[in-house]
């Protein structure tokens, strides 16, 4: 950090603070002191000015920051709940009252999840379609895998599978349902059309994830497995490398079409990609760079006071864990994807909604999930693709139901309806529905 | 016979005696005079009473005339009374349960002929309704009196036969029978509507196999409880996505269910201008209000008997309930799909069959849950883990079939092989649970 160099003592603590601590109280600090002298930094200008080059860079670098913390930061409402994160901290720190510190570390990880997308959008601007789309794959859903991978840790198998499935159901059903419903009933004198090719393919993906997933679970509850417990963990394994293998094809696959009628938007100068290319990006690529890692690693944080939380929160608020993991944990993991689907439902781009409801659903399917399993193998925790017969079962009947309503490549509102209210029906089991083998039994079991 | 005083009598008669023709020739002779004796009467009372009383007991004799006696289906009418005679003098539960499920067919068919005309005067929307709810009304007083006496399996097989019938028998021999009169082309009909309905019926699906999953994975908070209340919430969840669906069809979206009638749309509004109501609005509705009542009769003692029936005919009582009674229940809706097939005018059959699966799936069976609920029967959606993969099998191949938007009579027969192949399950099916209350 090069503070010392002829910058006013009062000027390095703030920049300190801001440049790497995890710490919520700094942002807080920094908030009071940005609103409350903003006119500090002006006067001290031309001072600056005749000290030296590097400090005119490092002046440049301030505002800058300044400016940045005002964009990503500032300029979102939903950011009102990052405090909430902290709080969590305090609370968890304070007193041992799970249920707080559940609640408001999830609320804390609302506003976060959605500043990453928000950042890794920044940065697909500099990067190209190619490394943009791979971005998005990867860091699309950062917020459900950096729970996962603290939850595999503490050996909680069950609600890393529970909660990755809850994901895949409330995009499938929730997000895709709110969208079509609001896109309906805001265009409801015409069917909204969207591409049939891409839901085609993802609807593809997923039931072949559902394949991967039921062949496991199907071996453990037949007994019919070589070696009772380990074959299946061993198909798994194999399993999770071929499903992201065919992620990869799909992602290779999808950005050569992308690049193909990318060519063709450009000649036929389609409104989307102008419009798209009129917001401009409104930070740099370093900034963004910067913004992602601090974005992560404060997901990181609030993640593993979320995962110790949940068995005393489960207690504390009487839920069952399956309904916590695979009902509350996405719901509010999707809030920003869920917002954004039903605006660009309601502009008539179903074709975006699609992207973002389907897509993240197929990426949890055939990225997330292997990837936990060969995390968990490098980890030495023996997670596995059996979900349990009820999961599976409803998983498989959900991609199904879900699969016929976008093969015909029209939406209506009540489409929109009926997906809204199996998401209930999904819900309300979960409600009434416990591990028959209890969860968080450290591995080895 | 002619009465002189009132033109339009001559021409009823004229069709009278065609339509007595056709009966003559296989009914007693007994029953011509007879009915010529009521006309005998007829004509006295006209010479004899006072105008308005005359013409009530006209209005009446020829509403009985259109009602009962104009269809040749109502030959079986005998059988209900027959049944209930049976029923306290023989004590033979086998010919009380088949006479009874005879008298019944002719009764289902006249309350669906009821509900026609009376969707006459009550205009679309809630002609539709009233389709939706006594369509199937048949179907709904079974069920009720069967889960009045506890007999919650019986409840549950007899609408999942409901159900199973309608996708694929009646869909199937509609099919079969409509590709083979018209077997040099491929019939089409409405995609969209076909794709809601399927959608419907995926989402029963859904609705039945949670509570059936939950329960045979012993994975429930409250062993035998939960799934109860599981049950009866997805049962609200599914009657309110029916209420959207009505609204859906008959308000917002009807124009979707139009396109492929529009070029035949002629012959359609055609025929309807020339099938004007052939009762009025306040004897369709007193006419369905006494063969509801009769159904209703016929009902009670055909469920006392299936379980004798079912002993002395050897019988299951799961084939029973799933094969033989809603082969009998939608016997009327049979025909006429069957007929509309060959008429090409495959909307009205889809909307025959598979809105009656969509109906019962999505209305009846939530219906009585929650008629059960408040009875304080624990009816819930767990029809058991062979019925609920039969219904899940069964709608996925009745919606792959239907996604395309045409038929030939290959599906047809593909459906009907289907069906046998279901029956022949349920023969050989038992009941794990036996649950006769």
């Amino acid at each position: 950090m090069n503070g010392t160099r002829g910058v006013p003592l009062s000027q390095l603590p703030s920049l300190q603070l801001q440049m790497g601590s995890m710490s919520g109280k700094s942002m807080h600090e920094f908030e009071d002191e940005s609103l409350a002298s903003p006119m500090a930094f002006p006067s001290e200008r031309p001072q600056h000015r005749s000290i030296a080059v590097q400090e005119l860079n490092f002046e440049n670098l301030k505002r800058r920051l300044i400016k940045n913390l005002k964009i990503v930061i500032f300029t979102e409402r939903i950011n009102i709940l990052m405090p909430c994160g902290p709080a969590a901290i305090i609370v968890n720190h304070l007193t041992a009252h799970h249920g707080w510190v559940f609640m408001l570390s999830l609320l804390g990880i609302i506003p976060l999840a959605e500043r990453l997308g928000f950042a890794t959008e920044q940065l697909v601007f500099f990067t190209g379609p190619t490394v943009g789309g791979l971005l998005n794959a990867t860091f699309g859903n950062a917020t459900e895998l950096i729970i996962s991978i603290f939850a595999l840790e503490n050996g909680m198998i069950r609600i890393v599978q529970q909660s990755l499935l809850g994901s895949i159901l409330s995009n499938m059903l929730l997000v895709l349902g709110c969208a079509f419903f609001a896109g309906g009933l805001v265009f409801n004198n015409k069917e909204q059309v969207f591409d049939k090719s891409a839901a085609v393919v993802n609807s593809g993906l997923l039931l072949m994830g559902v394949m991967g997933l039921l062949s496991p679970a199907v071996l453990y509850y037949t007994h019919t497995e070589l070696h009772f417990g380990k074959s299946e963990l061993a198909l798994s394994r194999f399993t999770s490398f071929i499903m992201l293998v065919v992620y990869a094809s799909y992602i290779f696959y999808q950005l050569k079409n992308q690049k193909a009628s990318y060519d063709h938007e450009n000649e036929g100068g389609n409104q989307n990609e102008e419009s798209g290319d009129d917001e401009a990006p409104e930070i740099s690529k370093w900034e963004a760079i910067i913004w992602l890692a601090i974005f992560t690693g404060w997901i990181a944080v609030l993640s593993e006071y979320l995962v110790n939380a949940i068995e005393g929160a489960s207690i504390a608020l009487r839920i069952p864990i399956a309904f916590i993991s695979v009902i509350l944990l996405p719901i509010v993991g999707n809030a920003a994807e869920h917002a954004s689907a039903i605006m660009f439902a309601m502009k008539d781009k179903l074709d975006i909604s699609l992207g973002v409801a389907i897509g993240s659903s197929t990426q949890i399917t055939m990225f997330g999930i292997p990837f936990c399993v060969i995390i968990g193998w490098i980890m030495g925790t023996p997670m596995d693709l059996n979900f349990q017969l009820f999961e599976t079962a409803t998983l498989f009947i959900t991609v199904i139901v879900v699969a016929f309503m976008l093969q015909d490549g029209t939406s209506n509102y009540f489409k929109g309806l009926m997906l809204i209210l199996c998401y209930l029906i999904v819900a309300a089991s979960f409600y009434v529905h416990v591990d028959p083998q209890s969860v968080g039994v450290p591995p080895g079991e | 016979m002619k009465v002189d005083s009132d033109g339009t009598m001559e021409e009823m008669d004229d069709d009278f005696e065609v339509e007595m023709a056709t009966l003559v020739s296989s009914s007693p002779a007994s029953m011509k005079t007879h009915i010529t004796g009521i006309w005998g009467i007829g004509s006295m009372v006209d010479l004899s009473s006072s105008c308005s009383l005359n013409r009530i007991v006209r209005r009446l004799l020829k509403s009985i005339g259109i009602v009962i006696f104009q269809p040749k289906i109502n030959l079986l009418l005998p059988f209900g009374p027959l049944a209930i005679i049976f029923h306290y003098l023989v004590r033979k539960h086998g010919f009380v349960f088949f006479f009874s499920l005879i008298g019944i067919i002719p009764l289902a068919e006249r309350l669906g002929y009821l509900t026609e005309q009376l969707a006459f005067y009550t205009g679309p929307t809630v002609g539709g309704l009233l389709n939706a709810t006594f369509g199937n009304a048949t179907e709904m007083i079974i069920s009720l009196y069967a889960l009045q006496n506890g007999m919650i399996r019986v409840v549950q097989q007899s609408l999942l036969g409901s159900i199973l019938s309608n996708m694929l028998l009646v869909l199937g021999c509609a099919f079969f029978s409509g590709g083979i009169v018209h077997y040099n082309k491929n019939q089409v009909f409405n995609k969209a509507a076909a794709v809601v309905n399927s959608g419907l019926l995926l989402m029963a699906v859904m609705g039945l196999m949670f509570p059936t999953v939950l329960h045979y994975t012993h994975s429930e908070v409250q062993y035998g409880k939960s799934e109860v209340s599981l049950s009866r919430f997805s049962s609200c969840v599914m009657l309110v996505a029916y209420a959207g669906y009505l609204f859906f069809q008959l308000r917002s979206h009807h124009k979707l269910y139009n396109p492929i009638n529009e070029e035949e749309g002629n012959n359609e509004d055609d025929s309807d201008e020339e099938e004007v109501p052939e009762i009025t609005q306040r004897e369709a509705i007193a006419w369905l209000a006494v063969l509801t009542v009769w159904v209703s009769i016929l009902s009670g003692y055909l469920v006392d008997a299936i379980q004798g029936a079912s002993e002395s005919l050897n019988l299951p009582v799961a084939f029973i309930s799933v094969v033989l009674l809603p082969i009998v229940g939608n016997a009327a809706e049979h025909a006429s799909a069957i007929m509309f097939a060959m008429k090409n005018k495959l909307d009205i059959t889809l909307g025959v069959a598979i809105g009656s699966s969509t109906q019962i799936s999505m209305f009846v069976i939530p219906f009585c849950v929650v008629v059960g609920w408040m009875m304080g029967k624990d009816m819930d959606l767990n029809f058991q883990l062979f019925e609920t993969a039969t219904l899940f099998i069964t709608v996925l191949v009745v919606a792959f079939m239907l996604q395309e938007g045409t038929v030939n009579y290959f599906k047809g027969l593909m459906l009907i092989l289907c069906y046998l192949i279901v029956a022949a399950s349920f023969y050989v099916h038992v009941d794990p649970s036996a649950n006769d209350g």
